[in-house]
């Protein structure tokens, strides 16, 4: 393996691309011979925190009529205290600007400490009804920490936790799962609650840029706010108003995509680009309905692989133009 | 053999080596850009995402040329429909070649032509012949192989070893009860000597374009050693193929071999490859590992599922947390420092993405059991890769 990217490097320093300075650190650095197991004991670290927190869930779940409440509310208590107590002792304190832990060891501690909350406010839901009959009361307070210690501690994993919590607050199930079992609850008053949890979530993305409060997580929200508004929109095509909500996704996709330009993002551009290509398809189906000729159906057929060819052509140009604006092709 | 140019499939390499030196500093921005607009690379997409969104697009058009041909020619042969389904494979690799000569290379539109004319070949002959499962691996071995040769797509590498292994597993079922008795050694010898001779191919290859592809097939042979020997795969395919019975107080034949085996392989890969540094064996070491502990929980759950998930937790975290600490400050050799050539930037969104399905659910609110606010049992699900 080394063999060839070493070749690589020396081919580059032949067309003198790389100058001898840079190829001599190069070679230096490769001669260190390191091997770096950085990413795979992450991984392993976040792992732990799933196998742990789910088994703790599944176990509460398991026994909740057998073992002494309180023994395992303690007890539970004090595992997350000692959590937090640790990651908030080495955390290196709010900034506006990206941050860090010194040692990686403490993002996934927090991560575990906030999963081990959501199971204790549960849980005393569940036993005590300590929020009576305010479920949202639930929902909404680990909703509430889980944002302020991804502010805190700047945490991505914590911040996608905080915003699932936020369209659970409303009704909303997001996990990827869901999306994908197209498990998004179908009801009217759902899906406009949805598309307004989108437009907050721009907006305040939107203020954060402006106020430059941890702009790095704007992807994050921008994700979010753009499946929650353009699947609704889809889902609500299919009813007898659609003409309002193909507007939107119109709408929707033209602000994803100048967004897209302006953070640099290759995934919001291919997904707004996705959804606003189903909306014109749908849209086209609708006006071929519309016209409704059946001598025209042989004529469509002939015609369906070079509309392709032409979404194509344009699909390329589209992604073209959208490479030349950024030099790195990095997945984000 | 390779249809595309190669001075345009080298500078695919030097930009990939120009783009990791970039991520690693040792080259600053501008002059990577200098780089890139020397160096003149086919039409392909290195986000994969692109490349899938194109690939859609390709399966789009594809069948829609295919849908074009049997319109218009339904009237004409009504009951040779079969010979229709060569055509589309032909098709497919006048499609693949028209692309290639385009320069279009890795793009994700040469991706669905080259599979999809695989796919319906392997379709045509299986409707020919009733399903003839040797025919069809043989065929696809054969065309898959030169597809590689000839595109030098990595998927061709992957589909070749797959096709060979499948062909030799019907060939062995040819010959009847002792082949299918015999099937998991001679899957080893198999996968040892596909291992060994990739090894010294790849020693001795002088340019690299066939580099990644045979790398796969060394990785490929690592994964397959190690599965013909699991414990759980030779006895689910043991009752699926001789129909055997295996009673709760006996077991399969050379059990004791297969237990040793499904722990004995994860720890000899993990042990060699981290005194060789050979990531891809590690990685697939932890996840054979991972299927062994699988294995045997299949059969023996001594312990009820969620002390076992809190117990491996707790243990996984104690052993990274000393790995970490005794590797902190290592310069040289195995460390916990990040290394500069490699970029963990995707991890780092998949976990974003995986604890979004960790997060919370929405409360129901009728009147149940399952009034529960909590997110953290929906993480049962993540638990599945154990």
């Amino acid at each position: 393996m080394k063999r060839f990217e070493e070749n690589s490097t020396n081919r580059l320093f032949e067309k003198s691309l790389i100058d001898r300075e840079q190829m001599d650190q190069i070679s230096e650095y490769r001669a260190l011979n390191v091997f770096s197991v950085h990413t795979e004991l992450k991984l392993f670290l976040y792992l732990s925190v799933l196998l742990f927190t789910s088994g703790i869930g599944i176990l509460i779940y398991e026994n909740i009529d057998s073992i002494g409440h309180i023994a395992i509310l303690s007890l539970l208590l004090i595992v997350t205290i000692i959590c937090y107590y640790f990651s908030f002792k080495n955390a290196v304190g709010f900034k506006k600007q990206q941050t860090s832990f010194e040692n990686p060891l403490f993002d996934y501690l927090i991560l575990a400490a906030i999963l081990l909350s959501c199971i204790f406010i549960g849980y005393l839901q569940f036993q005590y009804t300590a929020f009576g009959t305010h479920y949202g009361l639930a929902t909404l307070i680990p909703t509430v920490i889980a944002l302020f210690c991804a502010y805190y501690f700047d945490n991505k994993s914590i911040l996608s936790i905080a915003i699932t919590g936020l369209a659970a607050y409303i009704g909303l199930s997001v996990s990827p799962q869901a999306l994908l079992d197209n498990n998004f609850q179908q009801s009217d008053s759902l899906s406009y609650s949805a598309i307004a949890l989108g437009i907050v979530l721009i907006v305040w993305s939107i203020y954060s840029t402006k106020i430059e409060l941890k702009k790095h997580f704007n992807l994050v929200f921008l994700t979010f706010a753009l499946h929650l508004i353009n699947i609704s929109c889809i889902n609500n095509l299919f009813e007898p108003y659609w003409g309002v909500f193909i507007i939107l996704l119109a709408v929707s996709s033209y602000y994803f995509y100048t967004v897209s330009y302006s953070i640099k993002s290759v995934s919001l551009f291919v997904f707004t680009i996705l959804y606003a290509y189903f909306g014109l398809n749908f849209l086209l189906f609708k006006i071929i309905d519309l016209i409704d000729i059946q001598d025209l159906m042989i004529l469509f057929s002939f015609l369906v692989p070079f509309y392709f060819i032409a979404s194509i052509i344009l699909f390329i140009r589209l992604i073209k133009k959208f490479n030349k604006n950024k030099t790195d092709d990095c997945t984000r | 053999m390779i249809a595309h140019d190669k001075t345009e499939l080298e500078n695919i390499t030097l930009l990939e080596e120009a783009k990791s030196l970039n991520e690693a500093g040792f080259i600053n921005k501008k002059q990577f850009e200098v780089i890139s607009k020397q160096l003149i690379v086919p039409k392909s997409h290195n986000n994969l995402l692109i490349r899938a969104a194109f690939f859609l697009l390709g399966v789009f058009l594809y069948s829609s040329i295919c849908g074009f041909f049997s319109l218009i020619s339904v009237d004409l042969i009504d009951d040779n429909f079969k010979v229709l389904i060569f055509l589309y494979a032909l098709v497919g690799f006048i499609g693949a070649e028209f692309l290639t000569k385009q320069k279009f290379y890795g793009h994700g539109l040469d991706d669905a032509f080259i599979l999809g004319a695989q796919l319906t070949l392997a379709i045509a002959i299986g409707v020919y012949t009733d399903g003839n499962g040797l025919l069809i691996a043989v065929t696809i071995m054969v065309t898959s192989l030169l597809s590689y040769l000839r595109y030098v797509h990595l998927s061709m590498a992957l589909l070749f070893c797959l096709a060979a292994t499948a062909s030799l597993v019907y060939t062995m079922f040819e010959l009847g009860d002792i082949g299918k008795n015999i099937l998991p050694f001679v899957l080893m010898l198999f996968s040892v000597a596909v291992y060994f001779y990739s090894k010294t191919v790849l020693k001795n290859l002088k340019t690299a374009f066939y580099h990644k592809g045979i790398l796969l097939a060394n990785s490929f042979s690592l994964i397959l050693f190690y599965l013909s020997g699991n414990y759980l795969v030779v006895r689910e395919l043991s009752v699926a193929l001789l129909g055997a019975q295996i009673n709760p107080n006996s077991d399969i034949s050379f059990a004791y071999f297969f237990y040793a085996f499904t722990f004995i392989v994860p720890v000899g890969f993990l042990v060699y490859s981290l005194l060789k540094k050979d990531r891809i064996m590690l990685w697939i070491g932890a996840l054979a590992m991972a299927f062994s502990i699988y294995s045997v929980r299949y059969y023996y759950a001594v312990l009820p599922i969620e002390t076992f998930l809190t117990i491996a937790g707790l243990l996984l975290f104690a052993f990274t947390f000393f790995a970490i600490k005794k590797l902190k400050h290592n310069k040289t050799g195995i460390t916990f420092r990040p290394d500069r050539f490699t970029n963990a930037n995707a991890f780092m969104n998949a976990e974003a993405l995986i604890a979004s399905q960790l997060g919370l659910k929405p409360e129901t609110i009728q009147e149940s059991d399952m009034e529960f606010g909590g997110g953290g049992f929906s993480g049962g699900g993540s638990g599945g890769e154990f």
